[in-house]
């Protein structure tokens, strides 16, 4: 699903990598946490990925696809095919949880029946039936991260990557998140997720990659956060 | 769907940007009305040289008795002179440049005077003698009258060679003057709205960065993105360029039909007609500057 040949990112106006010779695989329908410390890199994988950044060498590849060579018209295609949650939801405060996800499927230009339809199904997915009037004012942070999944998810992407998407939340919403994730994650969802958080990752027994200033330290199936840690 | 959501987001984005949408409108106005008064001072001048140049001649007054030019150095102009300046009108040189010849008579020029004259006291105290005999020359391109000047001036028999052109040349010059700084102003003003649109883009995709932002993360065509910016400025250039083709027709009817043509007849001017026809290039103008400034802003400040 998302393969990484040798990719050094450098950002422009700074000495260090970013990310530094990474090669690595997902595949599809895996789980997979990517830690270290801030500043290591995770972000910037993730915008890779993303093609929101291109890398400094080396290939991206998303789907099969070397994504530095699509056209600047067809890297909306490829976001339509990844869904992507952040820490700091991104919802827009003048729209109500309806209108947050419904929004995601307007502006690729889908039809109204298809939106009224789906929308409601996701909201149910992620556990929010019965608010989907309300304004983002109106939630508590996890539901508006499940908001914000919803809307990732709306379109049914392949890949869903989340930036540090507890990294708002306490530790028993943000069990409730993962527990949301992983059930997306088993829907056949391939899942990157950035954290900082040791008992997640600690209680998941998933796939573990770990960065430190840009460079690979370890890539573990079943790994725990850190054991120096 | 995608209409009417296009629709709502555009409602939404004037909203809330009212007064800079307010702002490209009254620049688009003056800009585009400044544009269109070039315009009619263009069509101004051309009315007025076909108006004139169809009245007008070269005159060539030959000599009476006690002239004094150059050419009269024989007194009055005799026949075999008269017959001199005939042929010449008449030779193939001039074919190109003269289109009639009528020759005026004393009697016909002390008409003439009697009638122009009329309330005046001054025709009380002329007499037949006193008025030239003249040639009286209608030119294909009236234009080139200095050709036909510069020939019979001082020729035997010839006093002056005069023609109202000396004067119209000044008066459209100085009509030319008034649209070239017509079309200035308009060009700096457009550059003024080409400025304006740009920084309303930009404050505009700065306030809707969220919006943006999540439109680009899950995959929205950058047309799709750009098109409601690029709508709303054009609207407001489309509201302005409606407003000064308002104002323009109505200066045409109202100060210049109805007052300026009453008050100044001299000349015939610019009609409402001469307006209508103005009308579609101030929408093209506008639409075309805010459309492509926008396109253009929305390159540098909505990178996808
Ligand atoms: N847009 C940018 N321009 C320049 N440098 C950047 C940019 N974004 C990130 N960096 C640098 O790249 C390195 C990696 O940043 P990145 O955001 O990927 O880290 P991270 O692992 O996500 O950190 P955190 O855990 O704090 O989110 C850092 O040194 C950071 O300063
Ligand atoms: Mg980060």
């Amino acid at each position: 699903m998302i393969r990484f040949d040798d990719v050094t990112k450098v950002y422009p106006g700074s000495k260090h990598p970013a990310l530094n010779s990474i090669s690595l695989e997902v595949s599809k329908g895996e789980f997979v946490f990517m830690v270290g410390a801030s500043g290591s890199g995770k972000s910037t994988f993730l915008r890779l990925a993303l093609r929101e950044e291109k890398a400094t060498k080396g290939v991206v590849r998303v789907s099969g696809k070397d994504v530095a060579k699509l056209s600047t018209w067809k890297v909306p295609h490829l976001r339509r095919t990844i869904g992507a949650v952040f820490q700091d939801f991104r919802l827009l405060p003048n729209k109500t949880v309806f209108e947050n996800v419904a929004f995601a499927l307007q502006v690729i230009g889908k039809p109204r029946h298809a939106i009224a339809h789906t929308v409601p199904e996701v909201l149910e997915l992620v556990g929010l039936a019965g608010k989907e009037q309300r304004f983002p004012h109106e939630l508590s942070g996890g539901e508006q991260q499940r908001v914000a999944i919803a809307r990732a998810f709306v379109n049914r992407p392949a890949i869903l990557l989340a930036d540090e998407p507890t990294g708002n939340l306490d530790p028993n919403t943000s069990v409730g998140i993962m527990r949301l994730l992983d059930r997306i994650n088993k829907t056949g969802t391939t899942i990157v997720m950035a954290t900082h958080d040791h008992e997640i990752v600690n209680q998941m027994r998933k796939r573990v990659i770990e960065l430190e200033h840009g460079n690979m330290l370890r890539d573990e199936v079943a790994g725990v956060y850190g054991y120096s840690r | 769907m995608r209409f009417q959501f296009i629709v709502d987001e555009i409602l939404i984005g004037l909203r809330r940007n009212i007064a800079m949408a307010i702002s490209v409108v009254l620049v688009t106005v003056v800009s585009l009305f400044l544009v269109g008064l070039g315009f009619l001072a263009q069509r101004q001048v051309d009315t007025m040289k076909d108006y004139w140049y169809d009245r007008v001649q070269v005159s060539i007054f030959l000599c009476g008795d006690g002239s004094t030019a150059a050419g009269c150095a024989d007194g009055k102009a005799t026949e075999a002179q008269k017959e001199q300046i005939q042929a010449d009108l008449a030779a193939p040189q001039l074919a190109a440049y003269v289109d009639k010849v009528y020759f005026e008579t004393q009697d016909e020029a002390f008409k003439h005077f009697k009638e122009q004259f009329k309330d005046s006291a001054l025709s009380e105290n002329v007499t037949v003698d006193q008025m030239p005999e003249s040639y009286r020359v209608d030119l294909k391109n009236p234009e080139q009258y200095q050709v036909v000047a510069e020939l019979f001036t001082d020729k035997p028999g010839v006093e002056t060679v005069e023609s109202q052109n000396e004067v119209l040349d000044r008066l459209f010059a100085l009509l030319n003057q008034l649209k070239l700084g017509a079309w200035m102003l308009a060009a700096v003003t457009l550059i003024c709205s080409v400025l304006l649109v740009a920084t309303t883009i930009r404050l505009t995709a700065f306030t809707r960065r969220r919006e943006t932002g999540i439109m680009r993360l899950v995959g929205a065509s950058n047309f799709f993105i750009q098109l409601p910016f690029i709508l709303e400025s054009m609207i407001a250039a489309a509201v302005g360029a409606g407003l000064a083709s308002v104002a323009l027709v109505g200066v045409t009817k109202f100060q210049i039909q109805d007052r300026l043509a009453q008050s100044l007849t001299f000349t015939n001017y610019v009609g409402v007609g001469d307006a209508l026809m103005v009308v579609p290039w101030l929408f093209v103008i506008g639409l075309g500057i805010a459309g492509v400034s926008a396109f253009l802003a929305l390159q540098r400040y909505l990178k996808v």
